[in-house]
């Protein structure tokens, strides 16, 4: 083999594998814009993490109420990170005219929650802000080698989302009922996580409403209900928590605080988990909502 | 130091930028240092481990080839091999003789208990020792020539591709061929290329996908009914088979890079029709080396039919203790000795019974293709259990409720994937067992463009599916 051929061979390849994964990558990207309900002219976004997105039907809240709605929801997301999605959402939606905020007792709780969740970011980090945060967060090696092969951005949760954008398949849900016994177990060995009020995430979701407030976005902070084992579990901790939120709510016109733990987190039928709806509780809650947003019109 | 990480990438690309531009008696050295800073990367204590094993084995050959009588010949070959084999009993060992002595204290309500090592096992020290070893054994029984130069035989032991994982190498081949004065060869480049490519898919796609099934039902066996526990078995052969042959290939392929060609270590043993043919294509390496230094000098199959099946006994129990210091391990290897004999026995009554056509029929040898598969597989759960206890449990499982329904993981679309990944796996190996694809650097009939499309869709198979594993599971032998 000559010189000449093989650098043609090497670098034929190389441009080969380039043109793939940039071609693949922004065909994925837009599969998951699709999915979340990005670049679109939606009015009313759902934000949150898998508290929330178990908890609402967005193609029934779509049909009953006639708006398009973008379900912008990821797995083990902080507020911190929440902040950043909306960020990113209202960078890509101009008509958003109500968000649905997830909230709940854990909302000022930093730990916990997954450790990994900014490997979901990455699909979107040609975007300023999410480029800025994942500099924070991921080694210098994991940033770039993700900045130049594209496809390393996603994973099969990213992957499976695109598809779904693609498809048009937003359902969100999880078959089966919580194990009532083993979750009490659970509890009396003082395995669940325990509630905290970080006053940095305090002041993210002061931060989060003030941006509301500027673009005249009405906001409902969503409480999806957990269910009332856990919530016994630390009750004043819970108590103190919806009282931070509620008053938080109170300091801006434009919000309001939708706490749904009553009546339904006694209905243990409804819950997946402790903490995640299944197909029942979400369409009791989504109906909720729905009802709540038709009233608040 | 991992093949899927970027440390490595740098290091082959200088390592390979220095072999090539250095004057010839440079050229050892770089891999010499190289090898040295891959291992040191993890450890740089037990590098000087290794290197100690290399020495200890360096001047025990020159003894061997110096010594003047036979006596004096095996007292050298006995030394080399008992200070050779101290540190792999004290690391590896150590602390299954204490667990059994423990064991024993306590059957014989003697109260005492002997208190455990506080040791790591230095990554890869089975196969160093090993491939140290092979070279005293050589020169020993004469089938080759002492080294001089005590940096080429410390790179021969060391040499970074096959280090941590094997193939283990012998003299005869490695040493011999780190002689020689290797030049850039682009022939050689694009196979090794093609090949790393390959391992590293087998590896992080294929193998790190797997394991996340894998390793949530054999943690606890307890928890699953029979259909989950035997798709988890089935799951680990091809983990285990993309894991270790994927580290092979790119081993393999990194050397070939260097222009240096190892030994196959794998040749399609999922296709075997028969266990003693599994045997010489799984982990060939290995097995060829338990056949010339145990099993031919404990007579090998040259001995009465006792002392054969004795024989056959001895090399499967010292191999699964080589894996490991467990008794799971011991029992995986009675259980594959087992299959050995049972075969034989049936090879036997088919002569008998004059049917020995029957194996001339295709359906027949793809039965026995499945039986093998399965056999190995079953096999598997004694190795991956994390006790003797455990693997009993799932043994007795899988053949109990199948009614139960099939438990997906974590995620569907993981665990579908997985099945996906084991089909084009299968594609690949069809079209290597039917010579239609390159199995390491055989001719291929694919036309080169074709192949080239396949390599790259591998490459962004394993941007957009690869999992960033920390370990292989080999290391730990």
């Amino acid at each position: 083999m000559t010189l000449k051929k093989f650098i043609v061979i090497v670098i034929g390849f190389v441009f080969a594998f380039f043109l793939i994964d940039y071609t693949v990558s922004i065909v994925l990207s837009k599969g998951l814009e699709k999915y979340y309900g990005l670049n679109t002219d939606s009015e009313l976004a759902i934000v949150g993490h898998s508290h929330l997105m178990l908890g609402l039907d967005k193609r029934k809240i779509e049909s009953s109420l006639g708006v398009k709605v973008a379900k912008y929801t990821r797995e083990g997301v902080n507020l911190a990170e929440r902040k950043i999605m909306i960020e990113h959402l209202l960078e890509t939606n101009q008509n958003i005219k109500t968000v649905i905020l997830g909230v709940d007792a854990w909302s000022f709780t930093d730990e916990g929650l997954s450790s990994n969740s900014y490997k979901l970011f990455f699909p979107f980090m040609d975007n300023e802000s999410i480029n800025r945060y994942l500099l924070t967060e991921c080694d210098g090696v994991e940033f770039f080698s993700k900045k130049i092969i594209r496809t390393s951005r996603f994973n099969e949760l990213l992957i499976g989302g695109a598809l779904r954008g693609y498809m048009g398949n937003w359902s969100n849900l999880k078959q089966g009922k919580v194990d009532i016994s083993k979750l009490e177990e659970q509890i009396n060995r003082g395995v669940y996580r325990k509630i905290d009020s970080k006053k940095n995430s305090i002041y993210i979701l002061e931060q989060i409403l003030t941006t509301f407030e500027e673009k005249k976005i009405k906001v409902i902070l969503l409480n999806v209900p957990t269910i009332d084992i856990m919530i016994k579990a630390q009750k004043n901790k819970v108590k103190q928590v919806f009282e931070k939120i509620n008053a938080l709510a109170e300091q801006y016109d434009n919000v309001r605080f939708l706490n749904m733990q009553e009546p339904w987190s006694h209905e243990h039928e409804l819950f997946y988990d402790a903490i995640h709806l299944n197909p029942m509780g979400q369409k009791k809650i989504t109906e909720e909502v729905i009802q709540y947003l038709n009233d608040s019109n | 130091m991992l093949f899927n990480s970027w440390e490595f990438v740098f290091l082959l690309l200088v390592t390979m930028l220095l072999y090539f531009n250095v004057p010839n008696k440079l050229k050892t050295l770089v891999l010499f240092v190289s090898s040295y800073v891959f291992y040191a990367f993890w450890r740089w204590d037990f590098a000087l481990l290794m290197a100690g094993v290399s020495v200890v084995n360096y001047f025990s050959a020159l003894k061997i080839v110096k010594a003047n009588s036979v006596n004096e010949r095996k007292m050298w070959l006995t030394t080399s091999v008992f200070i050779s084999l101290l540190p792999l009993l004290y690391f590896k060992y150590g602390n299954f003789f204490i667990a059994n002595i423990n064991s024993m204290f306590s059957i014989m309500n003697y109260s005492r208990e002997l208190s455990y090592l506080k040791v790591i096992l230095p990554v890869g020290i089975s196969f160093f020792t090993f491939q140290a070893l092979s070279y005293t054994l050589d020169v020993y029984y004469k089938r080759t020539v002492v080294e001089m130069d005590l940096v080429r035989f410390c790179t021969f032991v060391a040499f970074f591709p096959q280090l941590v994982a094997g193939p283990i190498e012998r003299s005869t081949n490695l040493l011999a061929q780190l002689k020689k004065h290797h030049q850039f060869n682009r022939i050689h480049f694009i196979e090794g290329a093609k090949l790393f490519i390959w391992g590293l898919f087998k590896k992080v796609v294929i193998a790190d996908r797997l394991a996340l099934y894998v390793n949530r039902v054999y943690e606890n066996p307890e928890l699953f009914d029979a259909p989950t526990l035997v798709l988890a078995t089935l799951f680990f052969a091809f983990q285990i088979y993309c894991d270790f042959s994927g580290y092979s290939d790119m081993a393999i392929a990194t050397a070939r890079m260097m222009g240096f060609k190892l030994m196959q270590n794998f040749n399609l043993p999922y296709f075997s029709s028969s266990i003693s043919e599994f045997w010489k294509s799984w982990h060939i390496s290995l097995s060829t080396w338990f056949g010339d230094y145990l099993y031919k000098p404990l007579g090998g199959s040259r001995v009465v039919y006792t002392k054969w099946v004795r024989n056959i006994f001895i090399v499967f129990l010292v191999s699964g203790l080589w894996h490991g210091a467990n008794w799971t391990f011991i029992l995986w290897g009675a259980i594959h000795a087992l299959f050995y004999l049972f075969e034989n026995w049936g090879d036997k009554l088919l002569n008998k019974l004059n049917l020995t056509k029957i194996k001339d029929y295709t359906f027949y040898t793809i039965c026995k293709m499945g039986i093998v598969f399965m056999g190995v597989s079953y096999a598997w759960i004694y190795f991956r259990a994390q006790s003797i206890s455990d693997a009993l449990l799932i043994s007795s499982k899988i053949f109990g409720n199948w009614g139960q329904p099939l438990y997906l993981g974590a995620s569907t679309i993981t665990f579908a994937l997985s099945c996906l990944l084991i089909l084009v796996l299968l594609g690949v190996q069809i079209l290597q067992y039917t010579n239609i694809s390159s199995l390491y650097f055989s001719k291929s009939k694919v036309p080169p463009l074709l192949s080239s499309v396949g390599y790259l869709l591998l490459l962004v198979g394993i941007s957009l599916l690869g999992m960033s594993s920390q370990s292989f599971i080999y290391f730990q032998f």
